[in-house]
């Protein structure tokens, strides 16, 4: 395999290890953005705990699920490790706080405003639930987008669950973390060109696509 | 109908400082009511009371001589239907003022509700904004949309809440109009407004209310 199918791969990997990273984080954050956005004294203190969450160090957080996975781990007997599907999970948990706090910021605003106007205007509670959705379907995207941007560009979880197995579980970020203690220099800034391509054109594509549905 | 709020206190979730204390206060058809008073004074949730969209912590809300918030979903929602609340912020949705106005006929399941809405933005003098998009519009033709997305639903007890905030004289005198048309018809209204205006006392108000550290005061 010469370098750039190698970089071809590890390319085609890193998007598909932060894209269902990124899908398995939505399909629970979204629904617990939803209910923290909902008033209440114990929602808001879960909404602040999961916004002092947002920031945790992906290496501690790596560390933490390294403990769970490995051989003596609790969950050792899943045989995650050096894995892309912990890589995958690892990943989930780390954007799981920063979507759920985005779209709870987005849908807060979306039922204080969208859904009591619909009320207002004799919607049914499943009627302005839908309505305040759809209103809130691109600050919700951007969340999302947010959340894969975070994912594709950490290299803690990836380097401690994942080991940077060439051919396996080698991903941009530790393909970059190697080229440097290697030397390669070029090699390491050719694949951080890369990454930030990767973020700023799954931006731009859903600022497009929002374009075009009149979002 | 006659909505009639009896020693009603009400706090948001959460706090503890009530935002209206022992309201005593009747609305109903055909009657212009206009509620004034300070910023922070209580109007708007006020309003939102008597919409039937917050539940009161104490005292009773009585339509047409029901206590509202022990009825059965179903009833409440019929009940809701009947009135009408527009938000001092014009909220509208993404699409066209077309679809926005055809929006409450859309929710009550109204066949046609798209030629019922060009009707009333035809009535209204505003047909000329039907294939705008939301974001196209100024703050005081937003207003304007809004007012005619109640006033499509043919509701009957209208609650404005601010209406002539965004709006300059030649669309304050439309509203003045499209109000006055509507009370003809039999529509009760009730506007809230921070300083009393000589335009809403064309329209011809019945009673004046005020709103002071929560506590209403007939005028």
């Amino acid at each position: 395999m010469n370098i750039v199918e190698e970089v071809l791969e590890i390319t085609l990997r890193s998007l598909v290890v932060s894209g269902t990273a990124t899908l398995l984080a939505s399909a629970w954050s979204l629904p617990l953005a939803y209910i923290l956005a909902k008033p209440g004294r114990l929602r808001s203190l879960m909404a602040s705990i999961l916004e002092a969450l947002v920031g945790i160090p992906t290496v501690l957080l790596g560390l933490a699920l390294y403990m769970l996975f490995s051989r003596s781990g609790i969950l050792g007997f899943l045989h995650l490790l050096y894995t892309v599907r912990a890589i995958v999970v690892g990943q989930a948990i780390l954007i799981t706080p920063l979507i759920a706090v985005t779209a709870c910021r987005v849908l807060k605003s979306a039922r204080e405003s969208f859904e009591e106007m619909a009320l207002a205007l004799g919607a049914d509670d499943l009627q302005a639930m839908a309505i305040a959705l759809r209103e809130a379907l691109p600050g919700i995207t951007s969340s999302v987008v947010m959340g894969f941007s975070r994912a594709v560009g950490e290299l803690g979880i990836a380097l401690m669950l994942g080991g940077n197995i060439r051919g396996t579980t080698r991903v941009l970020t530790t393909a970059i973390a190697l080229s440097v203690s290697m030397g390669e220099y070029e090699l390491a800034l050719y694949l951080g060109g890369i990454l930030v391509a990767i973020s700023v054109l799954v931006s731009l594509t859903v600022r497009l696509l929002k374009g075009v549905q009149g979002l | 109908m006659i909505i009639e709020l009896r020693g009603v206190w009400f706090a948001y979730p959460g706090s503890r400082r009530h935002v209206l204390r022992g309201v005593h206060m009747r609305v109903e058809g055909g009657r212009v009511v206009m509620i004034e008073g300070p910023n922070g004074a209580g109007k708007t949730t006020l309003l939102k009371v008597l919409a039937l969209l917050y539940r009161p912590v104490k005292g009773v809300v009585l339509v047409d001589g029901d206590d509202y918030w022990s009825l059965d979903p179903r009833t409440q929602l019929s009940l809701r239907r009947r009135v009408v609340y527009v938000h001092e912020r014009p909220i509208l949705l993404r699409g066209s003022v077309l679809e926005n106005v055809a929006l409450g006929l859309k929710l009550r399941g109204v066949p046609g509700a798209i030629s019922g809405a060009l009707e009333t933005l035809r009535a209204m003098g505003l047909e000329y904004l039907a294939e705008r998009k939301w974001r196209e519009l100024s703050a005081g033709e937003a207003q304007l949309v809004s007012i005619a997305r109640a006033v499509a639903v043919q509701p009957e007890l209208l609650l404005l809440d601010e209406p002539m905030a965004h709006l300059d004289e030649d669309r304050r005198e439309l509203l003045v109009e499209i109000l006055r048309e509507l009370k003809s018809r039999g529509v009760g209204i009730v506007v809230a407004s921070h300083w009393p205006q000589d335009e809403l006392l064309r329209i011809g108000i019945d009673r004046v209310v005020r709103v002071v550290g929560g506590e209403v005061r007939a005028l």
